[in-house]
């Protein structure tokens, strides 16, 4: 019993039909203001929506679209699962020993820390400017996440289940499969759910810095050439593809993993 | 005995809360509910848990309206059904002390103690003075810049209590304040409270479920009945004060006014 | 039936010594061991693959030693910095008044939320190029990278502050005569202020992040400069220097970041977790 009692503003409740309205009008609004911005600003800085539009269905019917993209999607799942594997498996290896755990904890910190993006260059320079440095760089990324994520999973485990399953008369390998295990996946689906649009944005990303082909090679490109047109275009793809595999992945989420909690998760 | 006009008067409170779905009558937690509290009188509320004893110090509070009835505070009509128009603590006339002692994390035990006063404006050198005094009375002298977290539950509980009582509203309403803690610090609260009211009698409506509590605080007990909840009992509590909690459960007449009052409440 | 609790790995060197040691001797010397060994296996590549591809842990030295008086280390450093603190402020300043502001109006936060979860999720950094089309190559297109990421950091961690304002603690104070002024200076804003902060130290390292990104794109001066012209130049050596410089750059902002935060919030009760390490990037 409390003193808090819910009690909703009553204007709040006449006006929750203007919600979708007023989403609808901001919309409107937002596309308005970019076509004034265009005219304003002139299609050099800024080329209009209709313009972007044309372009991106010009790409599509040339097949270039479908290029870039595969090329892009390729990095970025090799990347995954390369670096994904790793950075899952290692944090349960690592449990096994403590002291090698508690000796590597400050230079796991300071790992954490390092912008993994600015390794982008070095690995360009040891593989060079085809598909296999964004491979890398991507896995870079995908397995620090996930060792981050096991890590936590594996830190959170409660020491009281483990000892209760042993005194039951529990095997370490049975307790390992049981408890850390399940304690741990919740944390590594997350990430995983996390890592996708990352490693999508990663690879587009190495493209930048040195590629010849690709989501991030067209949009550089397009700005060595001047062509805004195709740099807000391929921008306005690459946003179009990374939210919706989050929100396909979010779909995929709620379903398995219904009992846990929901927070907004991180992305970039 | 002159017949003094109550301080507070309750006339056929009812509460209705929204029907959810599927349920087709909305749950009447109070039903034509109606007492009244003459000034200085320490009145108990006893009744089993989830009564609505916390909804109905709640309406009364002016954190929640009612569905029907009125509430007079010193003859004065407050308005209760209008939700929009609901004035909480009717201007710091109205007191309440909370269940959980609701302390700002943030704030230090002065700081916490003293907000209320300074957010009315009203804290002077005499406030500083009557703060001083209730944290004597109540061994709270040293912790003033010490946070909440670094206190214990008990004293967190008294820091609760005398940051409505520095204030000084004419009445106040307490929540089974003293529910949370453990067995001896609540005796020792009980303790606390009963010297604090003695020095300077204010209206109090205490709300719990403690039957030896009701009659060992109040000067009247009153009975409240399960869901819907209504008054069906009340008691008139004859032990002179100032009274000697440790022995009260020894003297005459305190066994059987428990007993009574246990039957009426099952 | 085994009854030892953990398997342990084999050890290599006898530890007749290491166990009677104070734990926290022993933990210490074992990540010098570590450090030892990470760097020796550094140096037999760079023997084995060639300094070209590796460099090597003494010429990395050197090199930091000779870039360090030359100021090259301080003025990309500063340069660097200077874009993620201004981006940070930019960003996070509105990202945190925000909040404030829609908990007043919960409608306009209602027709505002889907696109603050839209742009939320837009991945800024694939965005650098337009950014630096827009604004140029010098420092402001990387604070306008920074503020829009760290816009968004700041903005849902202090949201969620801002929602899980204890509502018994509002009620309380409205009872004692609090003004819904009062109640935003003295519950709300108290309230939210560690939540905000969280967003602080989480967005720290991707404010960094983001500004070596837009170097590496398009720069002529940082860290990610610096890394990038010795990429380009195949000097491994300067590479190796930007990285470890930029390496403990991030975890002295962390630091620094983690003891501001304890200062602020020394009235919350000693937190335990994992939720001080901080993802970078």
């Amino acid at each position: 019993m409390s003193i808090a009692v819910a009690r909703p503003l009553p204007r709040l409740r006449a006006k929750r039909q203007l919600i979708p309205v007023g989403r609808l009008a901001l919309g409107i609004a937002v596309l308005a203001l970019w076509q004034f911005g265009t005219g304003v600003l002139g299609e050099e800085w800024l080329p209009g929506p209709a313009e972007v539009l044309v372009r991106i269905w010009n790409i599509t019917v040339s097949g270039q679209l479908l290029r870039d993209t595969a090329v892009t999607f390729w990095e970025a799942a090799v990347g995954m699962v390369l670096g994904g594997a790793a950075g899952a498996g290692l944090p349960f290896l690592l449990r096994l020993s403590p002291r090698l755990m508690s000796a590597l904890d400050p230079f796991i910190s300071a790992a954490f820390g390092m912008p993994k993006l600015a390794l982008a260059p070095l690995f360009i320079l040891w593989f060079g400017i085809g598909v296999p440095a964004k491979i890398v760089f991507v896995a870079s990324i995908v397995f620090f996440l996930m060792f981050y994520n096991g890590l936590a999973g594996i830190m959170s485990v409660d020491p009281k289940l483990m000892a209760m399953l042993r005194v039951a008369g529990a095997s370490g390998w049975f307790v390992s499969r049981e408890v850390v295990w399940n304690t741990a996946k919740p944390f590594l689906f997350s990430g995983l759910k996390i890592a996708l649009p990352r490693a999508l944005s990663g690879a587009v990303v190495g493209e930048f810095i040195a590629a010849d082909s690709g989501l991030g090679w067209y949009i550089q490109n397009a700005r060595s050439l001047n062509d805004t047109t195709g740099v807000v275009a391929g921008a306005i793809i690459v946003t179009v593809l990374v939210i919706g595999v989050n929100a396909a992945l979010k779909c995929v989420q709620t379903r398995s993993l219904a009992w846990r909690p929901m927070a907004r998760d991180m992305s970039l | 005995m002159t017949a003094t006009a109550p301080i507070l008067e309750v006339k056929g409170l009812t509460k209705r809360f929204a029907p959810r779905a599927g349920e087709a009558q909305a749950p009447v937690i109070l039903a034509d509910l109606s007492f009244h509290v003459a000034d200085q009188e320490f009145l108990t509320m006893v009744g089993p848990s989830g009564a609505g004893k916390s909804t109905l110090l709640n309406i009364i509070a002016q954190v929640d309206g009612a569905s029907e009835g009125e509430i007079y505070f010193r003859g004065e009509l407050i308005e209760t059904t209008d939700t929009a128009a609901l004035n909480p603590g009717w201007n710091c006339q109205i007191g309440y002390v909370t269940q959980d002692d609701n302390l700002l994390p943030w704030r230090t035990l002065i700081d916490n103690v003293t907000l209320p006063l300074k957010l009315q404006g009203r804290y002077d050198s005499a406030a500083a003075a009557r703060v001083e005094a209730l944290l004597r009375a109540t061994n709270l002298t040293g912790f003033e810049r010490y946070y909440p977290h670094e206190l214990s539950g008990g004293m967190r509980k008294r820091a609760s209590l005398i940051r409505t009582l520095a204030y000084d509203p004419p009445i106040i309403l307490m929540d089974e304040p003293f529910g949370a803690v453990d067995a001896q610090t609540r005796a020792q609260l009980q303790q606390d409270l009963l010297r604090l009211w003695n020095h300077g009698r204010k209206t109090i409506i205490f709300v719990t479920h403690d039957i030896g509590e009701a009659i060992a605080l109040g000067d009247r007990v009153l009975v409240l009945s399960r869901s819907p909840a209504k008054v069906i009992a009340q008691h008139r509590v004859d032990i002179a004060r100032p009274r000697d909690l440790g022995n009260l459960y020894k003297l005459d007449g305190f066994g059987d006014m428990f007993e009574a009052v246990r039957q009426q409440i099952q | 039936m085994k009854t030892a609790a953990i398997a342990r790995p084999q050890r290599k060197r006898p530890v007749i010594t290491a166990a009677r040691m104070p734990p926290l001797v022993r933990t210490y010397l074992d990540r010098i061991v570590v450090l030892v060994v990470v760097i020796a296996l550094w140096q037999v590549c760079s023997e084995y693959f060639g300094t070209i591809w590796f460099s090597s842990p003494w010429l990395v030295l050197t090199r930091f030693g000779e870039e360090l008086r030359d100021g090259q280390i301080l003025s990309n450093t500063i340069y660097t910095l200077k874009a993620a603190f201004y981006g940070s402020l930019i960003g996070g300043i509105p990202g945190t008044l925000l909040p404030f502001l829609l908990r007043r109006r919960p409608v306009a936060g209602a027709i505002l939320d889907p696109y603050l979860a839209a742009g939320y999720g837009v991945p800024k950094l694939a965005l650098a190029p337009l950014f630096i089309l827009w604004f140029g190559i010098d420092l402001e297109p990387k604070v306008a990278l920074v503020a829009s990421i760290v816009f968004f950091l700041v903005f849902f961690s202090t949201m969620s502050g801002v929602n899980a304002v204890n509502a018994q603690y509002v009620s309380v104070m409205r009872v004692c005569g609090a003004k819904e002024r009062d109640i935003a200076r003295h519950v709300v804003w108290p309230g939210a202020i560690p939540y905000a902060f969280a967003g602080f130290r989480i967005a720290a390292p991707y404010a960094i992040g983001a500004a070596v990104v837009g170097e590496l794109i398009s720069s002529n001066r940082g860290l990610g400069f610096m890394i990038n012209s010795g990429a380009t130049d195949f000097d491994t050596t300067l590479v190796f220097v930007a990285l470890v410089t930029l390496t403990v750059l991030v975890v002295a902002i962390n630091l620094l970041v983690a003891r501001v935060e304890r200062w602020l919030l020394r009235w919350r009760p000693p937190q335990q977790g994992f939720g001080s390490r901080v993802m970078g990037a």
